[in-house]
Parts: C-alpha cells; structure tokens; sequence
C-alpha cells in the first residue's frame, strides 16, 4: 500500500464527488444548490493538483491536465456566483444558477476521466 | 523526371488516341447547334422567336447523348423540327464514335501499361511507411511477402511474368504491396518502385535467373549506396563479385538448404530452436527430432546435391549418393555413387537396410516422391528427410510419410524474413551453431520457462528516447540498466516477465545471449523473445521512469513534490517498503 496513492486517491474521488453533489437536480432552482459544497470542491481539487506537481509519469501528465480543467471550470463557477450576488448572502437569479450549474457540470466531466485514469492505472500496475 | 515520363506518355497517348473523335464532335455540334439557332421557331404575338445559344447548346447536349427530353424549352416549329432530326443523326453518330474511340483506348494494352506503371510509381511515391523492394514473387518471393504481411511490413513486388502480378491481385495481405509487371533489371522500374525513396528499407532479388538478381544488385546498389540489398545467388562465381560490395548480403538457397539439414542431422536441438523461432507449424520447443546416427543416403547429385554432400562430409558424416548421373559432373565422393535412378534396386545397392536416413533431395518432386515410396517399402525405420521443389505440390507432401520436408524456396524466404525483421536472431542461431549443444539446450529451457506453450513473439527495441525514455534519462544520469531488471514483472516484483532478452547490438557488435547482471549503455538494441503480452508491459518499463525505478529497485518512491518532502522530511515512513532486496531471478 502506497501512502502517496491512498491520500491522492482520496482528494480526486472527494472532489468528483463533491461536484457531483452540487450540480445534482434542477439546472435553475437555486434552492437545489449549495455554494458550501461548491467551495469545498473547489478546495480538494486544488490539493489534488498540488499533489500531482511533479510527477514526471505519463498518468501523472494527464490527472494533472484534467484536475487542472476541471479547477478551472469550478473557480470559474463559483466567480459568477459571487459576481451575480452582490450582497454577498443571496442566491443568483434563475438564468446565472442556469450558468453556474452547467459549468460545474463540465468541470464534473473533468473529474470522472480524472478518475478513470487514476482507478485504470492502479489496476493496470496491480501493485 | 522519370515519374512522369509515364503520365506523359498516358496524356500523349490519350491525346492522339482521341484528337479525331473529339474533332467530330465539335464539328458536329457547332453545325447543329448554329442550325438550330438560325431555324425560325413558332410565331408568338405575331414574332418568330428565335432559340438562344445556351438553350440551343443545351438542346444538342441532350440529344446527342440520346437522352432526349422533349421540345424544351417551348415548343419547336417545323422548321426546328427539321433540323432537330438532321442533328439527332448526326449527333448520335458523333457522340457513339467517340465513346467507342476511347473505350477502344481503355482496352489498348500500351495504355493500360503505362496507366499500371504511372499508378504503381504514384502508390510507391505516396507511401510513408517503411517498405521492402522485392524483386521476383516466384515460391520464395510469394512466401516472404506472405511473412512480410504477417510482420506489417510493407513490400513493393516486381516481376516479369504478368501472371504472378495477377496472383499478387488475388491474395490477402495485411498491408498495402502494390504490384507492377516488368523487368526488374531496368533501372527505370527500379526507380518506380522506389529504390531512392527515403522509407525504402532494403532490396530483396529473387528471381530465377543469378544473371538477373546479380544486375539489379548493382543496378540498386549504384542508384542508392546506403540501402540494403539481399540477393538471391546459387553461383560461387556472382557470390564472389557481390560479396565485394559493402550493404549487399547475399543469400544461397542451396548453402541455407545444407547447413539447415546438417543442423537436423547432427543438431536437432539447434534445428528444434530455429524452426521454433520462425513458426514452422508442428514444432513444440524443446522436443527436437529424434534423427538416428549412421551412414546416410543422399538421392541426387546435382547443385544442391554437390553443397548437402559437401557440407556433411566436412561434418564427419558419411554419404553415400545415388545419382542417375545425367549431369556427368566428376564426383569427388569416396566410393562410387551409385549411378542409377533412385529405384528398389539402386536403394538395395546403396545399402537402405543399414542406413541411417535417407535424404531425398532430387530438382523434380515426383522423383522424390517416388524414391520415398520405395523407401518406405524398404526400409520404413529409416529416417526420410525429402526436398520439395514446388510449393504447389504442398498437400501431397503434407500427406506422404516423411519424417521432415524441407522445401528450399521456403527455407530461404525465412532466412531473408529473418535478415528483414530482427538480424540479430539470426546472429544468435549462428552464434549458438559454433557452440556447444549445451549452451542451445540452457537457452532451450529458460524460453520453456518464460514462453512455455505459446507461439514465440520477438520483438526489438532501441534504447534511445524515442522507444525507451525513462531507460535512456536512467543511464545519461550515471545509473545502472541491467536485463535482469528490466525483465521483472513491474505487477510482482519478485517474477519475471514472460521474456528474455536473447542478445544486444551495440555499436556494429553483438553480445549473445547476455547475462542478468551485464550493464546496458544508451543506443543498444536489444532483442526480445517472449509471450505477445510481454511487449507493453516491458514498454510500461521503458517509458515510466517510477516502473523503471521499482523494478531496478523493488521500491515505489514519492511522485508529487509534497511528498517528496514530507519523505526527505520524515526518512522511511510514508514510502512503502515491500522488499529492498534483490530477488534471484528464479
């Protein structure tokens, strides 16, 4: 067992999941999401990449590419979040929730090939 | 220049084929097409229209090909449809004679010549891959393309005889192998199949005739100096000439033929290796042919006669011949050969009941077949090796009773597959012929052990950044590559992969058969021989600098920049520390 792997595994499948439970239901009810869930999420992918830099392995290359995508798409997510509330403790109207929504969504594509890489390469080496 | 020579020649003959149809054709529709413009057309509000050029134009169009739609776009007056018959005649007439020029064209054979040569130099001129010139497809040309195919190596086949360019049409290969039916020896064709293309590997003559395969040698040799040539050659006296020339190998069907029957005569382990190697069907690793020692027969005393008879003799093995003796060639044998058609009574003489084996090696298979028959009768314990000259007679050889067949054009297509593909296995097999049997039989029993029943994968690899990465950065930094490591199975540290690395080419030399331990350096080629799956799980090895590392070193270290530190930082605690000894390879 390799600690390096157990803690790596654990901060992509926690990021997946997280964006999972934020982009669940409805596209524009805003009552559906929670903006706790995205932060969180937002947090664990980017200890996910930190935990990637230098890792000079063709896997590594690519969980690096995809954290990268989908931490991207997440910050950008949560900036339109706060762009949309001014006040700070409201929640966006129907069509930026629209916005927020399907960008977290793509950033959920990121984290399920993400994923995939890490759960393929660790039964391709069985080690 | 010289590829469009041939489309020159096409466009020249397309143009003085069709200058006089195509004459015709304008006469005739300028004549109706003005005609119909001049006719007057119906009377409408007191005018008489006239048809325009276009739709006089468009008019003729359909009529001369006999499509006919109708009086478009309005109605015709009489006047037109006067006219209109006159242009159906003659338009008609034109346009048949002009179809029948140039189908008659088609069909011209010095059209479709220089329409096969122009397309086979566009194909050749095309293709990227890496491709072999292969210069006659009798038996030998035919199965070493068959090989070629198998191993997705692309070839290039010219031959003289149109036939054997249909037969390439009609077989199934793998890759692409355009075809062209002509002479080998012009330089022109030669051109055509890309003797100076960048991806051709090497040149491969096997013709019939030595003239032949020795002019296009040099022929080749001259065009391009740095590609390989491997001529076919049965004469001592070409040989001589070709063997002078740096990049040309020369292959001698009947030298291949004896060494590889004094190899089943006296090296069966050796033999069982090589014909394992190279796939002959029926051959289990390990189990070599049972040949009886004693005295042989040799039935035939020709060419090949001549080099098996030599070759055996200088080996210590006594022959006795058998020879209808219509060469009249002085023998050189101690005690006569029996000069006879290899019949009971010349078996009787030669003294079948307390021979060894027999060899049957006769330039005409029904003679062969017919001394087996005999023999068979005689003396059925004795061992029958017999030489097939012509691969059609396959199934008939398949079902007589023999103990080995031994067909030259086939053996010598495998020689040159080998020369094509990996060189170094052939060096092996060389290499292992000036040795002790016992040396064969070690390398006999570890293949068991790491291939065990499947077929036999071999496979090269070069260690430099392109094929091996990780390996080739591991030893710029000063660090140790060794065959053994790189043949542990990354899955399970102690085993190792299904393969074993047979020998190294390093700078022109070559090490056989190299121990665990011996230090690999940068631009090695290695050759592999083991299971199909082998191959990407020692690809993982060489380009994964972490799997390199865990199989030099049976320890998995940190990736990431955090926990590198945290491992400078805390010494051995987060690394996983399955084993830091060295497992004997078992």
């Amino acid at each position: 067992m390799n600690f390096e792997r157990v803690v790596f595994g654990l901060f992509i499948i926690l990021t997946l999941s997280l964006n999972a439970a934020f982009v669940a239901h409805g596209l524009e009810a805003a009552a559906h999401h929670n903006v706790w869930i995205l932060t969180l999420a937002i947090i664990a992918n980017l200890v996910a990449i930190g935990l990637k830099l230098g890792d000079r392995s063709e896997t590594g290359a690519l969980l690096l590419a995809s954290g990268l995508v989908a931490g991207a798409l997440l910050i950008t997510a949560r900036i339109i979040w706060i762009v949309t509330v001014p006040s700070g403790w409201g929640v966006p109207e129907a069509g930026a929730m629209a916005d927020i929504i399907s960008i977290a969504r793509g950033a959920l594509v990121a984290n399920i090939i993400a994923t995939a890489i890490l759960v393929g390469d660790t039964l391709l080496s069985r080690r | 220049m010289t590829t469009t020579s041939d489309l020159d020649r096409v466009g020249m003959i397309l143009l003085r084929y069709m200058r006089r149809p195509l004459f015709v054709l304008l006469f005739v529709y300028s004549l109706g097409i003005i005609g119909m413009v001049l006719m007057p057309g119906r009377v409408v509000d007191g005018e008489t229209t006239h048809m325009d050029l276009f739709h006089a134009f468009y008019f003729f169009t359909y009529t001369a090909t006999t499509t006919g739609f109708g009086e478009l776009p309005n109605g015709f007056s009489d006047e037109q449809r006067l006219w209109t018959i006159f242009c159906l005649y003659t338009g008609a007439i034109a346009w048949f004679y002009a179809i029948g020029s140039l189908i008659n064209l088609v069909q011209n054979p010095h059209f479709i010549q220089s329409m096969d040569g122009f397309r086979f130099a566009r194909k050749v001129r095309r293709n990227a891959e890496p491709f072999v010139i292969l210069c006659g497809f009798g038996d030998a040309g035919s199965l070493l393309a068959r090989g070629l195919s198998d191993h997705r190596m692309r070839a290039v086949i010219l031959d003289v005889d149109p036939e054997r360019i249909k037969a390439l049409g009609v077989r199934d290969y793998t890759v692409a192998m355009p075809g062209l039916c002509a002479d080998a020896g012009a330089p022109k064709h030669l051109l055509a199949a890309g003797v100076e293309h960048p991806a051709c590997r090497a040149l491969v003559t096997l013709t019939n005739d030595d003239d032949t395969n020795l002019k296009i040698a040099v022929m080749a040799r001259h065009l391009n100096p740095r590609l390989q040539v491997i001529c076919r050659s049965t004469s001592t006296r070409h040989g001589g000439t070709l063997q002078a020339l740096d990049n040309v190998t020369v292959v001698d069907p009947f030298a291949i033929f004896a060494q590889l029957l004094y190899w089943v005569i006296a090296r069966s382990e050796l033999h069982n290796l090589n014909a394992w190697f190279v796939g002959a069907p029926g051959v289990t690793l390990g189990s070599p042919l049972r040949v009886p020692q004693g005295e042989w027969i040799l039935c035939g005393f020709g060419r090949m006669g001549h080099r098996i008879h030599r070759c055996l003799h200088d080996h210590g093995i006594g022959v006795r011949v058998i020879d209808p003796g219509e060469e009249g060639e002085a023998t050189e044998t101690e005690g006569d050969p029996v000069l006879a058609q290899a019949d009971h009574s010349a078996l009787e003489a030669a003294g079948i009941g307390d021979a060894a084996g027999i060899v049957a090696a006769m330039n005409r298979d029904a003679d062969n077949l017919s001394t087996l028959l005999s023999v068979n009768e005689l003396n059925p314990d004795v061992f029958r090796i017999v030489r097939q000259n012509s691969h059609e007679n396959q199934v008939v050889f398949d079902a007589a009773r023999t103990d080995l067949v031994l067909q030259h054009s086939l053996t010598t297509a495998r020689r040159i597959l080998k020369l094509l593909i990996s060189p170094l296995i052939q060096e092996l097999i060389d290499w292992l012929a000036q040795r002790e049997p016992n040396q064969t039989e070690a390398l006999v029993a570890r293949l068991q052990v790491a291939v065990g029943d499947e077929p036999p994968h071999l496979w090269s690899v070069r260690l430099n950044p392109d094929e091996a990465p990780a390996v080739t950065r591991l030893l710029s930094e000063e660090g140790v590559v060794t065959p053994g490591a790189l043949c542990r199975d990354a899955r399970a540290f102690s085993q190792a992969l299904p393969c074993e690395m047979l020998a190294i080419r390093r700078e022109g030399q070559s090490i056989m058969l190299p121990d665990a331990d011996f230090p690999l350096a940068a631009g090695d080629e290695l050759l592999f021989c083991g299971v199909q799956a082998a191959e990407p799980m020692l690809q993982a090895t060489l380009h994964n600098p972490y799997t390199l590392h865990y199989v030099l070193t049976g320890v998995d270290p940190p990736r990431g920049y955090v926990f590198t530190w945290f491992a400078d930082r805390f010494g051995e605690r987060c690394r996983d520390n399955t084993s830091n000894s060295r497992h004997p390879r078992t």
